[in-house]
């Protein structure tokens, strides 16, 4: 049965989360890092059986990061953007993969790019850099030009 | 006895199935498009275990895009999809436009939705080339390559570009059509009509490809969801869902997409499901075409170099010939994105699927596999 966004948003309130109306066909909604499984498994159950993608943001000035999980009902026709803040000192979130499989490799990418663990993750090995020894690179205070110069010795010329 | 040929050849044989050996599937492999790879554990031709072997097209778009101004990264972003690169533009620029709040001319969405199609097009021709190629039918892949070439110099005189267009800015479109340019596509669209028949004849008839594909990679109707298919693959195991027709953007809203679904799920039926896909196509250009209406092609939005979107978030995305691209761009109020994060179409079956179907299955068929799914490295590594 198809519902409307209305009727999805008072869903979600009943359930006691924060929802924001963004565009049409698409909410997004605050979640805490403990209600995170409970909040996605309801969801798939009320039919957004779609997982786009995983993504993280570094809010840098907020001392945070912000995990994305995209999930689109193919029912309903809405885009939900589920957003968990976590601390950037000690970036730990509960795994997805039992949900649904291919998170496996945005995690594992999550990892690499951000540093963040996914615990119960049994595979969080590197997926594309190789021999990596900075700190993960998509950190809004890795700063490539530095790191440049620090491992190959180029020079900057102005 | 002992010392006969056979026997020792027996012996070798014997000893060989006994040995499990690695292969690299790619980077340099002549089945493999772009720079990517599989690590194959294989005895004899059999596949024992894959392991994906991505990163050597990592070029790190994402941290770059956080470095430039927003209508720089226009620049950039097409890189990401080498075979269909307009959905990258048109993505990033809706994301851009969600965000500003803003809403463009009706003639800019007609223009996306051509060029998008157009460039949809050409990468069916490209992915169906491949396939002909992956099975050894390398007329097929020749002709289709030619045939490509006519909407890339359509390209080139309506972009100045033949691979990267760089068309879609935000607020619109760069330019307008030139004078005589719809009659030289319908001309290149009538021309490609034509032409499907010599396809189906060489390729899509063909008692090699049936042989080959009938039953390879097979895929469920609820696996296609659970793993997170998108696009004809998803649309080849049954499920009628089109982000055109359920998420409208550009000028898809206006125009009459006919969504094809099949029965199936094999590699065949997905590679029919492109043939099918690609003669709809034609029809959907000729329908935009005839209802595009006259008017603004972009919206003043001042001078785009010194761009300030607000501060906020937006998803948007695009069905592009492989699936779902979808751009998810946050903005805190700056020139230049906070983050930009890409969701390519190529990473569910790239990744999982591959590491489902191929044990199991022979190495001649990878190839095969691997251009039925229209798996495109560049959106996996980004």
């Amino acid at each position: 049965m198809k519902l409307d966004k209305e009727s999805i948003i008072e869903l979600l309130n009943q359930k006691g989360v924060e929802v924001l109306d963004l565009y049409p066909n698409q909410i997004s909604v605050n979640i805490k890092k403990d209600n995170l499984l409970n909040h996605l498994v309801f969801l798939r159950s009320i039919g957004f059986d779609h997982l786009s993608f995983i993504n993280a943001v570094d809010f840098i000035d907020e001392g945070e990061f912000e995990l994305v999980y995209h999930v689109w009902s193919y029912t309903h026709k809405i885009h939900v953007l589920n957003k968990v803040r976590i601390s950037r000192n000690n970036p730990v979130i509960p795994t997805i993969v039992n949900l649904w499989e291919q998170a496996q490799f945005y995690e594992q990418e999550i990892h690499e790019f951000f540093g963040i663990i996914f615990e119960g993750n049994k595979d969080l090995s590197p997926l594309f850099l190789e021999n990596w020894v900075d700190i993960p690179p998509l950190r809004k205070d890795f700063d490539t030009k530095e790191f440049s110069v620090r491992l190959f010795g180029a020079e900057i010329r102005r | 006895m002992m010392d006969s040929p056979s026997y020792m050849l027996s012996k070798i044989a014997e000893k060989d199935n006994l040995t499990v050996y690695e292969l690299f599937f790619g980077p340099n492999h002549p089945g493999m498009h772009g720079n990517f790879g599989y690590v194959l554990e294989m005895i004899g031709t059999e596949i024992v275990k894959v392991r994906p072997n991505a990163g050597h097209l990592h070029r790190g778009f994402e941290k770059l895009m956080e470095q430039k101004l927003w209508v720089q990264n226009i620049a950039l972003v097409p890189r990401i999809c080498v075979a269909d690169p307009d959905p990258n533009e048109v993505a990033y620029c809706t994301a851009i436009e969600k965000i500003l709040r803003v809403d463009i001319p009706d003639r800019a969405k007609f223009l996306r939705t051509i060029t998008l199609e157009m460039s949809r097009l050409s990468s069916f021709l490209m992915g169906m080339g491949a396939l002909a190629a992956a099975v050894g039918l390398y007329t097929a892949m020749n002709i289709m390559t030619a045939d490509r070439d006519l909407i890339l110099d359509l390209f080139e005189w309506l972009t100045g570009a033949r691979v990267y267009h760089m068309f879609s800015i935000p607020g619109g479109v760069r330019n307008d059509l030139a004078d005589g340019f719809v009659e030289r596509l319908y001309k290149v669209l009538d021309h490609l009509e034509k032409r499907l028949i010599e396809y189906d004849k060489l390729l899509f008839e063909n008692p090699i490809i049936h042989k080959r594909l009938k039953g390879l990679g097979y895929v469920s109707k609820e696996d296609a969801v659970k793993y997170g298919l998108t696009g004809p693959n998803l649309r080849a195991s049954g499920n009628p869902y089109d982000v055109r027709v359920d998420d409208p953007y550009a000028a898809y809203p206006y125009l009459d997409v006919r969504v094809i679904t099949q029965e199936g799920g094999d590699a065949l039926t997905r590679a029919i499901q492109i043939r099918l896909e690609f003669e709809e196509t034609i029809n959907l250009i000729r329908r935009a075409l005839k209802t595009m209406p006259e008017g603004e092609i972009r919206l003043n939005l001042g001078n785009l170099s010194a761009l300030k979107v607000p501060k906020g978030e937006a998803y948007a995305k695009v069905e592009s010939s492989k699936g779902e691209f979808g751009y998810y761009v946050v903005s805190d109020g700056g020139m230049k994105p906070y983050r930009v994060a890409v969701r390519g179409p190529s990473l569910p079956a790239g990744l999982l699927l591959a590491q489902k179907h191929l044990p199991k299955m022979k190495i001649d068929d990878v190839a095969a596999w691997m251009a039925s799914l229209a798996i495109c490295p560049p959106d996996i590594d980004k």
